[in-house]
């Protein structure tokens, strides 16, 4: 995705907040949507993601702050009014309309002549590949094809900012994978400003450009899925988007040159190539070890760097993973083996090591 | 080999054929019986009454329909009591509809208060209305005097807005459970897409509502043109079917007449009751699983606004003074006429003495009704047999029929042997009874349906016969729905007037009946102490079902049906 830096960004949230009642369910939030862009609120249920969803679309009074779509201030216009469409996770499509009918409702609304409605329907659901299915009624169709129609009727009236409520959680694990990627396909295509939804962070990761990771009516980071996944910012984020081996140290020393820097652990010195430059010699941090950069072998005596000593609990082998539970000490590390082809030789071992890569992010400890 | 052994030895635990046979056969046996009550106390005396319009001395005779459609007094009558109908029913869906989307779309701040006063009718007898109209623009009324006015309260119009007033707790509670069934989203999306509120209600609401609104208006007709008591006080010269028929009963001892005005009446009841349960069967429009949110106010539109807002304050005004007058008016003798402060009325004997009588016959209705409907629930629910859709039919078809109907059909059935009732408390009671069945048979029938089936599987599984999981299981299961019928029942029975009015024997005054007499007779403190008395009572009720709903989540599910 080519993304001018310099050009200005479609949707603009300012310091957003939202009471219900005294319950202030959304405490400050600030973001800035790009042109093209697909955004991810991601957090667990209860985050404020889809009440900061509806503000944007309109269903629901900001209690202060601005919402600006394109330049313009939109805090007070209904939703009729806003240039944003949504697509609800029930897809709330008209029982008593037919497909086509369903996805020229916004048409018709917006009147629109009959013969350019018929067009646009036609080439809305050739888009989406339902272009046989516009005469039938909405309950003979099946989750999929609903959640289509759904998406087509969003897109009808080329809205400027795209809102999906958790669009995938009704479909079942197969096809929410297929409709991720076309979704993702599509809006790519159509190059149209997208904010997305969900409580499931791997989804997330798949589809976005970018992930805005809230908690408690706050965000607490924003970045690419890749940033979010290697350099959490803190210890939510890096457990919310995988199992994390969290291990407590000291850094001992930081070469400026190189920038290796030496962590202390009640396991031995640990050596690190740092990438981030908020450490600094001396601070209390804790490193964020994720079990698939770890790698399992069988303890042949000898003290080597990087490399502490455990036994293996259980060894779990399910074909392309191997899931291995190594206790160090009292510490429970979790080990994912891919591609497990010595798998034999571990199923019974006992005293096995346990090697810690190079690239470690590291958490400042408060 | 032990499994074997195990089960020889329950097979010859399970006694002897006949206990087998029980075992295997005892809800058809419960059911047999259960539709041999059905028959004896709801079908018979509808028969009697039947085949008694087509009686004459000499047998077989149509002379009774030929008079009752050659007369014009009788074709007044029915026109009267069409008319009324079809006024009471738009008015109060209008009006119920205005109601229901302001408590489910409308701002915060009104939705409680409204909905409160919207369901407060329900804890009032129905002629109520009429009592406090009579009060304020009755000929010796108080607007009628203050203003010096001289207008006539009593004929078509005093009904239909007694009636109005009285229905409007039904329509609101019908049309709101049909407006919260609808997925906000819809809506939403609706609104998303560029539609005005105007645009939304015309486009998406109001035609998804249509099953829903369709069956609000026919429950609503065949409520009206039956109910007798706004009809019978306030109606005057103007005759209605049901008022008429108590007439040709009590005034003329005419029972062949009777018993066509009645019919007369029945007809559009069944014609609406099939209209129910076949046109509409497989109408409602399923909508997509997901987690509906509930409706946030939306900003409607002052053009939709302002006449919801009128037109929900002055029906709710209306209802709140009704309610002022009645409680004012039972501290005088005779509000605005005579202006002394008095507390007789509530001391009144024969008054306490028709209270007195209707919670004994509400109670015993009450308990035997209960028990009626929650066996029957479980005979039609879990029951496999040929006819259940049939019982299910007669024992819920109680609730729609005309009361006069069962009233001269009581008359006429138990009046003679085999079975001679009239005179006593069971004949009131029995008649409560199976006139409202529906009631407790609907309590059952949702708690029913919330247990899972597997439960009495399992307890057949590990060895229980029939009775004992019947006993063991169902019964404690059914408890929660046994009250909650119980108490619906207690509440309905002690209100109702259109029957008993034809049951009660001189002596034995039921409080409804006394308060119609005390009506027509313009006794008003009386009538009004009576009826208060009445709500207090029914108030009770409501509170001790608030609890109990609170618990079991039962009696919600039924407020949700409109059984009230």
């Amino acid at each position: 995705m080519d993304v001018k830096a310099n050009e200005k960004p479609m949707l603009i949230l300012k310091d957003i907040h939202k009471f219900y009642g005294t319950n202030e369910v959304l405490k400050g939030v600030s973001l800035e949507v790009r042109r093209g862009e697909l955004v991810t609120f991601v957090g667990p249920s209860g985050c404020g993601k889809t009440t900061l969803l509806r503000l944007i679309g309109g269903f629901t009074d900001i209690s202060s702050g601005d919402i600006i779509l394109d330049g313009q201030r939109i805090n007070d216009l209904p939703p009729n009014l806003r240039d944003t469409r949504i697509c609800f996770q029930n897809y709330a499509l008209f029982p008593h309309m037919t497909v086509a009918e369903n996805v020229g409702y916004g048409l018709k609304i917006n009147k629109w002549p009959k013969d350019k409605i018929a067009a646009r329907v036609n080439e809305l659901l050739d888009m989406v590949e339902l272009e046989a299915f516009g005469e039938r009624m909405i309950d003979k169709l099946s989750g999929g094809q609903q959640q289509r129609v759904a998406f087509a009727r969003a897109l009808s009236l080329e809205p400027k900012v795209l809102l999906l409520d958790e669009p995938l959680s009704n479909l079942d694990a197969n096809l929410r994978l297929v409709m991720r990627e076309e979704i993702r396909k599509l809006q790519e295509r159509l190059h149209i400003t997208t904010v997305f939804v969900t409580h499931d962070q791997f989804e997330a990761m798949a589809i976005s450009d970018r992930l805005v990771v809230m908690k408690d009516g706050l965000i607490e980071q924003i970045g690419t899925p890749i940033e979010i996944y290697e350099k959490p910012a803190n210890e939510f984020i890096a457990s919310f988007v995988g199992y994390v081996n969290f291990m407590e140290g000291q850094v001992a020393s930081i070469d400026d040159k190189t920038r290796n820097a030496v962590v202390a652990t009640e396991y031995g010195n640990i050596e690190i190539c740092l990438e981030q430059d908020n450490i600094q010699s001396g601070d209390d941090v804790l490193m964020v070890i994720r079990p698939e950069s770890l790698s399992l072998s069988l303890n042949c005596g000898q003290k080597k760097q990087n490399v502490i000593c455990g036994t293996l609990k259980s060894y779990m082998y399910a074909g392309s993973i191997a899931k291995c539970t190594v206790m160090v000490g009292d510490k429970k590390m979790i080990i994912d083996q891919y591609n497990p082809r010595d798998a034999q030789q571990f199923l019974h071992a006992a005293d096995v090591e346990v090697e810690i890569p190079r690239s470690v992010h590291l958490l400042k400890k408060k | 080999m032990a499994t074997a052994e195990l089960s020889v030895k329950l097979q010859s635990s399970s006694g002897s054929r006949v206990k087998d046979f029980l075992n295997a056969n005892l809800i058809n046996i419960l059911a047999a019986f259960l539709f041999l009550l059905l028959a004896f106390f709801l079908l018979y005396p509808i028969l009697a009454v039947f085949i008694k319009s087509f009686k004459g001395p000499e047998g077989f005779t149509l002379k009774y329909y030929a008079e009752f459609f050659s007369k014009n007094y009788y074709y007044q009558s029915l026109y009267n009591t069409l008319l009324l109908g079809v006024i009471n029913t738009a008015v109060c869906l209008v009006i119920g509809f205005c109601l229901a989307y302001m408590t489910t779309r409308g701002p915060w701040l009104l939705r409680k208060p409204l909905k409160i006063i919207s369901l407060v009718p329900l804890i009032a007898p129905p002629y109520l209305f009429a009592l406090s109209l009579i009060i304020l623009f009755g000929r010796n009324g108080l607007v009628t005097r203050g203003l010096d006015l001289h207008w006539e309260l009593y004929g078509f119009g005093g009904v239909v807005i007694s009636q109005c007033l009285a229905f409007i707790p039904l329509a609101f509670l019908m049309i709101e459970s049909t407006l919260m069934s609808l997925n906000p989203n819809l809506e939403e999306s609706a609104y998303d897409m560029g539609a005005s509120e105007a645009t939304i209600l015309r486009t998406i609401t109001i035609p998804l509502l249509a099953p829903g609104l369709l069956k609000a208006a026919l429950l609503i007709f065949v409520m009206t043109i039956a109910e007798f008591g706004n009809a019978a006080i306030l109606g005057g010269r103007t005759p209605f079917l049901a008022p008429d028929t108590y007439t040709m009963i009590t005034g003329e001892s005419d029972f062949n007449m009777g018993s066509v005005l009645s019919l007369v009446l029945i007809a559009p009841c069944i014609l609406i009751f099939f209209i129910h349960n076949y046109l509409l069967e497989g109408k409602k429009f399923t909508t997509i699983g997901g987690k509906p949110v509930a409706s946030e106010p939306r900003k409607i539109t002052p053009m939709i606004k302002v006449p919801f807002v009128i037109i929900t304050t002055v029906a709710a005004g209306a209802i709140f003074i009704c309610f002022a007058v009645v409680f004012a008016a039972s501290f005088y003798k005779i509000l605005g006429v005579t202006d002394r402060f008095v507390l007789d009325n509530y001391l009144d004997f024969t008054s306490n003495q028709s209270i007195y009588n209707s919670i004994r016959v509400s109670l015993v209705a009450a308990t035997i009704g209960a028990l009626i409907g929650v066996l029957l629930a479980y005979v039609i629910v879990r029951g496999k047999f040929f006819g259940r859709t049939f019982i299910e039919m007669v024992s819920l078809s109680g609730f729609a029929l005309p009361g006069t109907v069962l009233g001269i059909g009581y008359l006429l059935a138990f009046s003679a042997p085999p079975l001679k009732l009239t005179g006593g408390i069971m004949i009131l009671a029995l008649n409560c009874v199976f006139r409202f069945l529906a009631v407790g048979v609907e309590a059952g029938i949702s708690k029913l349906h919330q247990i899972n089936i597997e439960i009495e599987e399992a307890s057949a599984d590990l060895g229980a016969s029939f009775l004992t999981t019947f006993y063991r299981i169902v019964l404690p299961i059914m408890f929660p729905a046994f009250i909650a019928g119980f108490i619906y029942t207690f509440m309905t029975a002690i209100v109702s007037l259109s029957a008993v009015v034809f049951l009660v024997s001189p002596g034995f005054d039921l409080a409804a009946v006394k308060i119609f007499d005390a009506a027509v007779y313009g006794e008003i403190g009386i009538a009004s102490a009576t009826t208060m008395k009445l709500v207090l009572i029914v108030m009770i009720c409501m509170a001790i079902l608030n609890y109990i709903s609170k618990k079991t989540k039962i009696g919600a599910s039924l407020e949700k049906k409109g059984v009230a």
